[in-house]
This record gives structure tokens, sequence and C-alpha cells, in this order.
């Protein structure tokens, strides 16, 4: 039998839908993308079960490290800015090391501006737990008795 | 690829006074801005963190305030810089275990005494994961009457006496 030679047809693909998702995409993410500020201290969070997300706003976050360091920090740049908490020097910062003896002072100033403050302590998995009573201990005598930790989420399936 | 064609206009003679304008055929080649595009999108789909870190809440009682608790329904946990975590209802004396232990005897006490409330020393040279760890078995064992004391040298001595 002879060879039947087929016709080729030209394939010509418009792009065109492709790259307007493309480009739709590329917006969206660029406009949500946030970038994480620098944290003044590199941080493992424990992991645990719990489901409850971290407010977006008006909160304040002590974080111990790993050797027992206290930073402070709140998520508006006006309290960071703040001439009786950090000042102006400090208002790009997320956090600030303070010493132990003035956490509760400054905290207590913080939630003062800032009635609606919720205080989250974010400690490093690794730190001892004595500093976290320590702090634990100030937001009591700062009457703060209800405070979030921050944890690593792991879902219920890959229990340890 | 992706190109821009401008048809070339051989359209109907507008002016006939007018000399014919020759227009070129403009082809822009997209390709370029098209693999910029994508290279960007898929850093930022890369990068982007969607997830929100999660919490735990904890309401501790006020310290000036004391709570009259019975003793039959007070569990006492104590977690020490080892990992080895001691247990022991009311005035009993300590018993060992581990944290896998610790698990089931939440959920064993719990589910025989609904009132139980759980109070949790953790000595202050223990890893801070240990104590999220065990707040987070009480969390899903739903006891959310606990609260969080110190270790003192009473205790430890205790704990030795327990061996």
């Amino acid at each position: 039998m002879p060879k039947f030679k087929k016709p080729r047809i030209p394939v010509k693909i418009d792009m065109t839908p492709m790259v307007d998702v493309a480009f739709l995409l590329l917006t969206f993410f660029m406009l949500t993308t946030q970038f994480r500020p620098p944290e003044a201290v590199e941080i493992i969070l424990p992991s645990s079960h719990s489901e409850f997300k971290l407010p977006d706003v008006n909160i304040a976050t002590v974080t111990i490290g790993k050797d027992g360091r206290i930073f402070l920090g709140f998520d508006s740049q006006r309290l960071m800015g703040d001439k009786d908490i950090f000042g102006e020097e400090n208002k790009l910062k997320t956090g600030v090391e303070v010493p132990m003896n003035r956490l509760q002072d400054l905290l207590q100033t913080a939630r003062r501006k800032n009635p609606k403050l919720a205080t989250v302590i974010k400690g490093d998995k690794e730190a001892d737990y004595g500093y976290a009573e320590d702090v634990m201990d100030i937001l009591k005598k700062a009457n703060i008795t209800r405070f979030n930790l921050v944890t690593d989420y792991i879902p219920p399936t890959k229990q340890q | 690829m992706a190109a821009v064609d401008t048809a070339e206009h051989r359209g109907h003679k507008k002016g006939k006074k007018r000399k014919k304008a020759r227009r070129i055929a403009i082809r822009i080649d997209m390709t370029p801005m098209v693999d910029v595009a994508f290279l960007l999108l898929t850093f930022f789909m890369l990068t982007t963190q969607m997830t929100k870190p999660q919490t735990m809440e904890i309401n501790l009682p006020p310290s000036e305030a004391s709570v009259e608790v019975a003793e039959s329904n007070l569990l006492t946990v104590r977690a020490l810089d080892n990992n080895a975590i001691y247990w022991n209802m009311g005035i009993e004396l300590p018993q060992k275990t581990n944290f896998d232990g610790i698990k089931n005897i939440f959920r064993e006490r719990y589910q025989a005494n609904p009132k139980l409330i759980v109070l949790l020393k953790v000595d202050r040279k223990a890893r801070y994961d240990l104590m999220v760890n065990i707040m987070d078995q009480l969390n899903q064992n739903g006891i959310n009457r606990f609260s969080i004391a110190s270790l003192l040298e009473a205790d430890k001595t205790l704990l030795k006496k327990a061996g």
C-alpha cells in the first residue's frame, strides 16, 4: 500500500487566555503577599493541635528566645513608636529586647493606650520553662489573666 | 507564541486626495514578557504562606483569688527537666509516668470525673515545649479547668521520696 501522505495542518495555539490567567494570578499573589518582617530572634515554635487562629490586629507579642532573652512587640507602628513605649526610633521594628523588670510596666502602658490589646507569648521550643514562668507571673501581675501561646499546628492524623 | 498582530489595514479609501500611507504591520513578540510574568508568578506562589500561626488560649485565675478545690477533683501533674512526669490525685503519693502515659491518665481521669481540675507544675529547667505539649493534651481531652503553679523545692523532695 502506498504511503498516504497526511497534509500537515499548521498548529497555532492562542496563548492569550493562559497569559491572562497568569497575569491575574500574578497580581493576586503580588497583592496578597506580606513579607515577613525580619524578626529579632529566630523562634522555633512548639507544636500543638489547637486550631485557634492568631488574631490579625491588636496583639502584643512577648517573644522568649532560646537563650531566655525577652522581646516585646506590637503589631501597630503607632504603639511601637509611642514615646512612652519604645520611642520613634523603634517604630519600624517588630520587637525590642526588654529586661524582665520593665515588661510589666510596658505592657500596662500599652494596654492603657489600646485597651483591645491581646497578649500572646511566643516561646521557643527549646527555651527553659523558667523564663516562660517568669513572663506568666508578670502577666498575672499586670492583670492579664487571659493570654495565648503561639504554636505550630500539627494535623490530628500525624500524632507523635 | 504570544504576539500582538495589528492587522494591516487595507481598507477603503477614505480620501482620494490623500496620499496612501502604507501601514506597516507591527508584531511585538511577547514571549520574554510572558516568561518574566511566569517567573514572578512562580516566585510569589512559592514564597506566599497563607497559614497563620495557631494559638492556645490560657485563662489563669488572678493571683489574689483563691479557689477551694475538692481534693478528690484535683489532679496534680509535675513535670521535671528530664521529661519525667509525676501525677497524683489529691494527696496521694505521686506516680511516675512519661508523656505517653499522661495522655491516657488525662483521658481516664476525666472520664471518671468530669469535674476534674488539673494543676500543672513544671520545673523551671524543663523545656517550654514540654509544658506546651502537656497543655495541648489537656485541651485535646477537653479539660479546660486547669491552672499553672510553680514547682517548688518541696515538690522536688516529695518527688524524690516517691522515687
